[in-house]
This record gives structure tokens, C-alpha cells and sequence, in this order.
């Protein structure tokens, strides 16, 4: 495998969405490849960057307690 | 493909305490634990809390009607996923945001990594935007860039899952991932300069 190939499968890799045959693949290349191995682990810190960021939000307990009382009439 | 409700509805149960008291307690269990991420969907799909209040309520009525029609132990998040995002664009977009068309290949994937390679190559910037910042970058994608990392990023759904919930092929759902999350970052990029961050690259 190659870079370019490489960095074409960059999201789906770190999605967790490649065959693990293919995902054995990149996994080698980025251990031989440093450029793209640095690539990948800055694109994996924004996604869990991302994430950390964005899931903190939750429902109100107000909207739990009026979506109750409309389903069941408590 | 999608999670669309079965063409020939099984009837629903007849009445009883017994099979009230059933439903109640499987829609608990299998539906209302999703009740934070059909929230987080519903406030990045509307841009306001009151909004999301009432997507999110109509939305477990609709659910809780139709349960009958869901299959048991199956996706309910991907299920009631796609029931809110039929609710919102049949009686909410209208109201609060346009849908936009985006010409996917006028977008430039911008590539933040490169842009950083002298200044900070290991994104630490990164640590420095706060909550608030980088979910208004995400309320600034289009519509279609937004649902689909919202679907990804914030709620873990698989490629799969997602192409379910918005009714796209898979390939789709790749390439919205792939510019949305570029754009993203560049957004947050631009931020991180503008706030002096880091120092960026003059063009």
C-alpha cells in the first residue's frame, strides 16, 4: 500500500469500517511511514477532539418529565 | 434500506392492563434511554432548545404510537433517528432553517494538517476551544454535512446506520463525512488563528 492509497481510507480507518485485512494493511503502513502515521494520529485527536466536545449536551430533565406525563398521563 | 415503518403494519395489540403495562415497560427500556441523543440531533438539526423540545416530544409520541411497528432488540436508536429526522423535515425545517443544496465538488477539502506542519503539527490548539465554539462550527455546515456528522461524530452511528437514517448510499455518507469534518476543521482553524491561537499561515 501506498500514501495516496493510504490516505484515501483515512476516515473509514479510523471509523472502524475497513475489512480487517485492509485495516492490517494501513496499520503496517503507517508503522513504515511516518509522515502518514503523524497524519493519522493528528485526524484521530480532532474526531476525539470532536467527540469530548459535542456529547456533554443532554436532554433537560424538564423535556423526560413532560414527554412521560404526555405518554403514560402520570 | 431505511428504517421506514413495515409496509403492511402489523395491528396493534388489543388493550389490556397487562399489555399496556408490556408496552410501557419495553418502550422504557428500548426507546426513552435514547432520549439524549434524539436531543443532541434535535438541537443541531433545529439551532434552538424549544425547538428541539418539541422535535424531541412529538417525535417519542410518534414512537410510542407506533411501537407495535418496531421490531424488538432491533436498532430503536436508528429507528427513532429516522422518525425524528422525517418529523423535522416535514414540519419543523420549514419553519426554522432552510434546506440548503450544496455543490459537493465546489467544496475545497481544506487540509488543516498541512496547514499546521510549521506552527503545531500535534494540534494542541485544539485543547484550547471550548464546547460552545465548536458546536457552532458544526450549526454552520449545511444541512446535509451537519446531519451526518452529528450522526457519526457525536452519536457513534456506523456508516450503515447512518445511510439508513438519512436514506443515501453508503458512498454518500463517506464523502458528506469526509468535507464535513474538513470543513470543520477549517472552521476551527480560522477560530484558533483569529483567536492567536496559533500563528497561520498568510496565503
Amino acid at each position: 500500500m501506498n500514501c495516496r492509497e493510504c490516505s484515501e481510507h483515512l476516515y473509514e480507518y479510523l471509523d472502524r469500517e475497513l475489512t480487517p485485512q485492509v485495516e492490517q494493511e494501513i496499520r503496517q503502513h503507517l508503522s513504515d511511514c511516518p509522515p502518514c502515521g503523524e497524519h493519522f494520529d493528528f485526524e484521530r485527536l480532532f474526531l476525539d477532539f470532536l467527540r469530548a466536545r459535542c456529547r456533554a449536551e443532554g436532554a433537560p430533565p424538564e423535556l423526560k418529565r413532560r414527554i412521560l406525563r404526555e405518554l403514560f398521563d402520570e | 434500506m431505511g428504517y421506514s415503518m413495515a409496509s403492511t403494519p402489523p395491528p396493534a395489540p388489543t388493550p389490556t392492563p397487562a399489555a399496556d403495562a408490556e408496552k410501557r415497560a419495553s418502550f422504557e427500556r428500548e426507546a426513552l434511554v435514547h432520549l439524549d441523543s434524539l436531543y443532541r440531533v434535535a438541537l443541531r438539526l433545529t439551532g434552538n432548545a424549544a425547538e428541539a423540545d418539541d422535535l424531541v416530544q412529538e417525535t417519542m409520541l410518534k414512537a410510542y404510537r407506533a411501537w407495535h411497528q418496531y421490531e424488538k432488540g432491533t436498532n430503536a436508536k436508528g429507528w427513532l433517528l429516522t422518525i425524528l429526522r422525517h418529523a423535522f423535515i416535514n414540519e419543523y425545517r420549514r419553519r426554522t432553517r432552510h434546506p440548503e443544496t450544496v455543490d459537493l465538488d465546489a467544496i475545497e477539502p481544506f487540509s488543516v494538517f498541512e496547514e499546521l506542519q510549521d506552527d503545531d503539527p500535534q494540534g494542541t490548539f485544539f485543547d484550547r476551544i471550548v464546547d460552545d465554539e465548536v458546536l457552532r462550527a458544526i450549526d454552520e455546515l449545511p444541512e446535509q454535512f451537519r446531519e451526518t456528522v452529528v450522526l457519526s461524530d457525536v452519536e457513534g452511528l456506523s456508516y450503515e446506520e447512518i445511510a439508513r437514517v438519512l436514506e443515501v448510499p453508503v458512498g454518500t455518507v463517506k464523502s458528506r463525512l469526509f468535507r464535513a469534518r474538513r470543513m470543520l476543521q477549517g472552521k476551527l482553524y480560522d477560530y484558533a488563528v483569529g483567536m492567536g491561537y496559533i500563528k497561520g499561515n498568510a496565503t
